[in-house]
């Protein structure tokens, strides 16, 4: 082994170490560089998010055929399409010539990609279809018997209309990597008559300047909502107040206990839920009563229970899923240790009629988009919080502990009616903001780590 | 020009530079007042590189409030001093040029312009520009002209953090 394998191996074990977890002892804490670091931000691109399943876009959004996106994965541009034939593929965006982005648009349809620098073209499947001025280029035999197609990613998988790839093949298969968290996802999917989801027009990409993290953990944190968010609840009471109960209301159904928890799962996945028997906001799927009990009808009443409740899926390393007065999916690209961009869809399920349609629209652009009440605030508070961070003299925070005096395993009620099997669980008071459900993407992100240290050495 | 004739362009600038006025000063019920109740304070989400969402009912925009409400309830939450996003309260500066007003019915102004907005942030000493175009239409209320709908297209709109009323 030479010495600069066996230093990156130690650097990157010291990195993975930066998460100090001892379930034991119920302790859990993170250095805070690893908010600030360079190296370990460009570790973590590599490792983790270039070395397993991200999100990268819905098959409805590439429904036709020739349909296509442009996405990342880490910091690697990626192109999404649907081939002449209707197969799905995923591809670095970069041509094979000189390296240059192949499709600079957002999105579109088109049966051919054609390289503007030399002229190199694509099909749709990925395929080259020319070389320009091939004849005449005088090339050695090794570039003729070249493949000249562009690079697919290393795994493709879907599920229920979600397109996850990987640019490593060394990842479990996507079901296995999504796990239980599949009922979650079929929780959102199952509110369409026809079982799809379509993203409404007109996502919205933000930045804020601090690290991803803070991110990953606000979509987990119900601790924070009463605090940060307290002049948009400021305005959905007023409105209560003044106005008739929101469109869309519905109430928990008798006997059920108020409360906030979590279910966390392995390769980093974890979901936040919430019951309360008074809410300050209707739900899409409450403003058609009709709708309401054909979805209840197909799907039953637990199920139907707990569409209604909130729901915040965190899908482990790239992926939020948030459910409550609108949908809202949300990615994060990690652009430097200190600023993060976004990038956010309304999530919606196909076949609602246009008032709840609507309705989702206008609690999403209140609620979800950077110009509106709630994540604004947010954005804000990450850099607050990475400004913070770099009192690095104060040590370690004490912000993941909510809940670890008292982690659930095995069965509980809830994970019984929805038939899932967490790693943990988490219930209280609906004030209680429990913290653990941030260890389960952290656990993962060691495990990378360490994964990648072995693996230099070998 | 005749008597009948209103000075649509005169009217026009003098709101335009009236609410930019009003915004980078903070003089935030002045400014809402220059709008009806029933006011559309609209700024279109873009679809593509070319072209922004024309629906608010089945398409996301980045803001869209069709009655004064909305305006006051996001002055409310900056006058509350509970949102982080207004403590401190960036500084604006509008400017606004390049006014095409013309009356398209006796008492009814629709005019084009275009802004910038220089938006210094003192919490970060950073400062940043927001610019696109206005559309706006005017309706006479007796002596008085008043905002009925304001269309913002954002060139710009990969959002930095914050995106609010008095920064675009």
């Amino acid at each position: 082994m030479n010495a600069a394998a066996l230093s990156r191996a130690e650097r990157l074990s010291a990195i993975s170490k930066l998460v100090d977890d001892r379930p034991d002892e119920q302790f859990f804490q993170v250095d805070r560089s690893i908010f600030t670091d360079q190296s370990v931000f460009e570790a973590e691109l590599r490792y983790v998010f270039e070395s397993t399943w991200n999100f990268i876009g819905l098959e409805s959004q590439i429904a036709r055929p020739n349909d296509f996106v442009t996405t990342h994965i880490g910091r690697q541009p990626i192109l999404l399409m649907r081939s002449a034939d209707g197969k799905i593929g995923a591809f670095l965006n970069t041509c094979r010539h000189r390296g240059t982005v192949v499709c600079p648009f957002k999105q579109g349809r088109q049966k051919f990609h054609v390289c503007r620098y030399h002229g190199w073209a694509y099909d749709s499947s990925g395929r080259n279809v020319s070389i320009t001025e091939e004849g005449s280029g005088q090339y050695p035999a090794s570039f003729t018997n070249a493949n000249h197609d562009l690079v697919p990613v290393a795994r493709l998988g879907s599920y229920r209309g979600f397109i996850f790839a990987s640019l490593s093949p060394d990842v479990p298969p996507i079901e296995e990597f999504l796990g239980d968290v599949r009922v979650f996802l079929d929780l959102v999917v199952d509110q369409s008559d026809s079982g799809e989801v379509e993203f409404v027009p007109g996502a919205s990409t933000y930045t804020f300047d601090g690290n991803w993290k803070l991110q990953f953990e606000n979509g987990l944190d119900y601790y924070h909502f009463a605090t940060t968010h307290s002049s948009y609840v400021d305005i959905l009471r007023k409105r209560n107040a003044t106005a008739a109960p929101d469109a869309g209301s519905t109430v928990e159904p008798k006997g059920e206990q108020e409360g906030q928890g979590s279910f966390s799962f392995d390769y980093g996945h974890a979901v936040n839920c919430r019951s309360k028997r008074a809410q300050l906001y209707g739900r899409p799927l409450g403003m058609d009563p009709a709708r309401l009990d054909t979805v209840r009808q197909r799907v039953g009443s637990t199920r139907a229970k707990w569409m209604l409740r909130q729901r915040n899926l965190t899908i482990f390393p790239n992926l939020q899923v948030i459910d409550i007065l609108s949908a809202q999916v949300r990615t994060w690209r990690p652009i430097a240790p200190d600023k993060t961009e976004m990038v956010s869809h309304c999530l919606a399920p196909v076949g609602e009629s246009a008032a709840a349609r609507t309705m989702r629209i206008r609690n999403y652009e209140d609620f979800f988009n950077a110009s509106g009440l709630a994540s604004s605030d947010d954005n804000v508070m990450y850099e607050f919080s990475q400004s913070g961070y770099a009192a690095a003299a104060a040590g370690p925070t004490q912000g993941y502990l909510r809940g670890a005096g008292d982690v659930g395993t095995g069965e509980s009620f809830h994970t019984r009616e929805l038939g899932v099997s967490p790693t943990e669980w988490s219930f209280g008071p609906t004030t209680f903001g429990g913290e653990t459900n941030f260890h389960p993407g952290y656990r993962e992100w060691r495990r990378l780590l360490q994964r990648a240290a072995e693996q230099a050495t070998a | 020009m005749s008597g009948e004739m209103i000075d649509a362009q005169r009217v026009a600038a003098e709101a335009l530079l009236r609410e930019a006025r009003l915004l980078d000063r903070g003089d935030w019920d002045q400014w809402v007042a220059m709008y009806q109740d029933d006011a559309v304070f609209w700024v279109p989400a873009w679809l593509d590189e070319y072209d922004v969402t024309e629906d608010p009912a089945t398409q996301v925009s980045l803001l869209y409030h069709d009655a004064r409400r909305g305006l006051e309830e996001r002055i409310s939450r900056i006058e509350s001093r509970k949102s982080i996003t207004a403590l401190p309260l960036p500084r604006t500066v509008h400017q606004v040029t390049n006014v095409e007003a013309s009356s398209i019915a006796p008492d009814e102004i629709s005019c084009e312009s275009v802004f910038s907005v220089y938006v210094y942030d003192p919490r970060t000493a950073k400062g940043h520009s927001r610019h696109g175009r206005y559309q706006h239409t005017l309706k006479r209320h007796g002596a008085e002209w008043k905002i009925a709908r304001k269309i913002i297209t954002l060139a710009n709109d990969n959002v930095a953090t914050v995106l609010d009323f008095y920064s675009i």
